[in-house]
């Protein structure tokens, strides 16, 4: 099993770039496969950050994004893979698609104003792919998606990173994907964790926080297919009117956890794992808070020597 | 007179190799910094490009020069420069303006209100790295409850790269420096609007100068020289000629073939009289008395290049030399 998945972090870009760096030191030193590095509006510039951190790493891949193809142009992003490519050679992934739609109208970028979204995603994927090709850029683009509608277009891509790590979400999204896993494109799964053999509750309640920003960012199709529609609706009426979730947060249920996070004890670890690659993931990423520390980065390597 | 200081120049076109290089030779020298600009229509990031200059020259100061809020999410812009803030503390200056009037064209990006447009920006960057949270819907921006995760360890300075009279007043008004290009009439006129706005309870506005300048050495210096000209003219807006007061002969008939976007038949048609009202070239002696010149009239940075000429490091350390001797 060890061999068929490959491992990555996800780092926050809230935290000082300092900081970023130490981490992702720490994640290559482990043995880490890959660093993703995420993109919103309120953080710092996913690709100067990619930047800092490649300078100071040598091996480990680095994946940008998601990067919201709504909050940044086709060319934007395809300049930004390709002066990282110039700068340190072959070593990045891109993921693009919608992003945040609550976190985007923050900053004036109003989805429904702009039409079919999964064709604005496509569209871009091929802008970004022949200026890339133009460039003489080699990067692989995975598509991020949730709902039905975003699984549609996922052959269209290398790779699809699904924002749940749920074995039942995820062979949901299998089947949306490619029902007769035909040209399956490769599948890999991006969530808040915490894997952890000296549980914090601090850093466990941020592993709440991290499930509920993706959790209600999720399209109500995937939230009514899996019972959550409806316990989400008073949490999503307080998102649209409060700046932070962290104001609200109790009133978010504790099964979104669950549903939306990778947070378990390390001995735990191995079966769920087992379970996914079973399911035909080959790519996980730990995404937030697991890189909360070097400390928990440490705990997270301790726990794939586990699963290896 | 406050003496200037010196820094060099490129645009985010360049090569990664020449920008290490060139970043690298700042780190060496006695220049105060570097600047880099960006090409709108070049797939090249400058914000990436910038951290690496900062990371080379980790002792000088850095700055872009410029980039457009017409092209760019402002909260992109907020993040890529708090971003650069960190890699470079308080070495880091973020230079807006509307942009390459050519570049927009090909980009189809419409201008509207320009005063309006840097005016807000610069309103909603500083409230944004303040720490408030914005809600704001006016004709350039729709925020709401915006407030940025991130939170600068040092301020970031804002400066104006404005061309006409009306920007160049608010580039006095609101700016913490401006960046000023064209011919020398037309900066002398400039420098005077700027200070004229300046509130003598505001710190005083820095002057940076920054005309394409090369040392011309070869044959094919000066053409490159007489082809930059024409790009130059092809994007310098009528108010800036005429308050340059030159003579405008040939001027117009470099401009009419630049619309065009012939360029080759544009540069064919530029003199030397027109290479010196719009460049700085010539050799090294005659290069950095035109620099001393410009501190006479105000300027506080001189940016030296690009496109340096045919040997950039050979022209860079020759200039700087020049410029400490005199």
């Amino acid at each position: 099993m060890g061999t068929r998945l490959t491992f990555g972090l996800g780092v926050n870009v809230n935290e000082s770039l300092d900081s970023l760096v130490k981490k992702s030191v720490a994640a290559e030193d482990v043995g880490l496969k890959y660093l993703w590095i995420g993109d919103s509006p309120a953080q710092l510039y996913a690709p100067v950050a990619a930047s800092a951190i490649a300078s100071r790493t040598s091996r480990i891949r680095i994946g940008l994004g998601l990067m919201s193809v709504l909050l940044h142009s086709p060319r934007h992003i395809a300049a930004a893979m390709s002066t990282l490519f110039e700068a340190y050679g072959d070593r990045f992934d891109l993921c693009i698609g919608v992003g945040d739609l609550r976190q985007l109208k923050r900053v004036g970028v109003r989805a429904e104003m702009i039409g079919s979204l999964p064709s604005r995603v496509l569209e871009a994927k091929h802008l970004v792919e022949s200026n890339l090709t133009d460039l003489g850029a080699r990067v692989k683009i995975w598509l991020g998606a949730q709902g039905p509608r975003m699984l549609a277009i996922g052959k269209a891509f290398t790779g699809v990173l699904l924002n749940y790590s749920n074995p039942e979400m995820i062979r949901w999204a299998i089947s949306e994907l490619a029902p007769h896993r035909k040209d399956m494109p490769t599948i890999g799964a991006y969530s808040p964790s915490y894997v952890h053999i000296n549980p914090r509750l601090e850093v466990l309640q941020l592993a709440k926080l991290s499930s509920a920003v993706v959790a209600l960012g999720a399209p109500a199709a995937v939230l009514k297919r899996f019972g959550l529609y409806e316990k989400l609706r008073h949490p999503q009426e307080l998102a649209d009117k409060h700046p932070t979730i962290e104001t609200f947060l109790a009133e978010v249920p504790d099964e979104i956890v669950k549903h939306f996070s990778i947070t378990m004890k390390a001995e735990n670890l191995p079966s769920h794992l087992a379970e996914l690659s079973g399911l035909g993931v080959r790519h996980i990423v730990f995404g937030y808070p697991q890189g909360f520390s070097v400390e928990t980065v440490r705990e997270l390597a301790h726990a794939l020597n586990l699963a290896a | 007179m406050q003496r200037a200081v010196l820094d060099l120049g490129l645009t985010s076109r360049a090569p990664l190799g020449q920008i290490v290089r060139i970043a690298s030779l700042a780190q060496r020298s006695s220049v105060h910094g570097v600047w880099i600009g960006e090409d709108l229509g070049w797939s090249s990031d400058v914000f990436i490009k910038a951290g690496v200059i900062a990371m080379n020259a980790p002792s000088k100061n850095v700055g872009i020069g410029i980039t457009s809020p017409l092209v760019r999410n402002l909260s992109a812009i907020s993040g890529a420069a708090a971003t650069l803030s960190e890699l470079a503390p308080a070495r880091f200056r973020l230079g807006l303006g509307v942009g390459g009037l050519q570049d927009l064209a090909r980009l189809e990006i419409p201008v509207g209100n320009p005063v309006a447009l840097l005016s807000d920006s610069v309103d909603v960057l500083r409230r944004i790295w303040a720490g408030e949270t914005l809600t704001i819907k006016g004709e350039n921006f729709d925020l709401w409850q915006f407030a940025a995760r991130y939170r600068l360890g040092s301020r970031v300075p804002i400066y104006l790269g404005v061309r006409g009279p009306k920007l160049l007043r608010l580039a006095g008004r609101i700016g913490d420096g401006v960046i000023l290009s064209g011919p020398l009439g037309y900066l002398e006129k400039a420098m005077k609007i700027v200070r004229a706005q300046t509130n003598p309870s505001r710190s005083r506005v820095t002057t940076v100068v920054w005309v394409p300048t090369m040392i011309v050495r070869t044959r094919a210096d000066w053409k490159l020289a007489r082809s930059v000209a024409a790009t130059v003219i092809g994007d310098t807006p009528p108010e800036v000629l005429e308050m340059a007061d030159i003579s405008m002969d040939g001027v117009a008939q470099v401009q009419r073939k630049t619309k065009e976007g012939n360029y080759a038949a544009a540069s064919k048609l530029v003199t030397r009289r027109i290479v010196n009202n719009f460049t700085i070239s010539g050799d090294v002696r005659k290069v950095v008395q035109d620099f001393r010149l410009l501190e006479k009239l105000g300027a506080d940075e001189i940016v030296f290049g690009p496109p340096y000429g045919s040997s950039e490091i050979r022209s860079i350390q020759e200039v700087v030399r020049e410029w400490e001797r005199v």
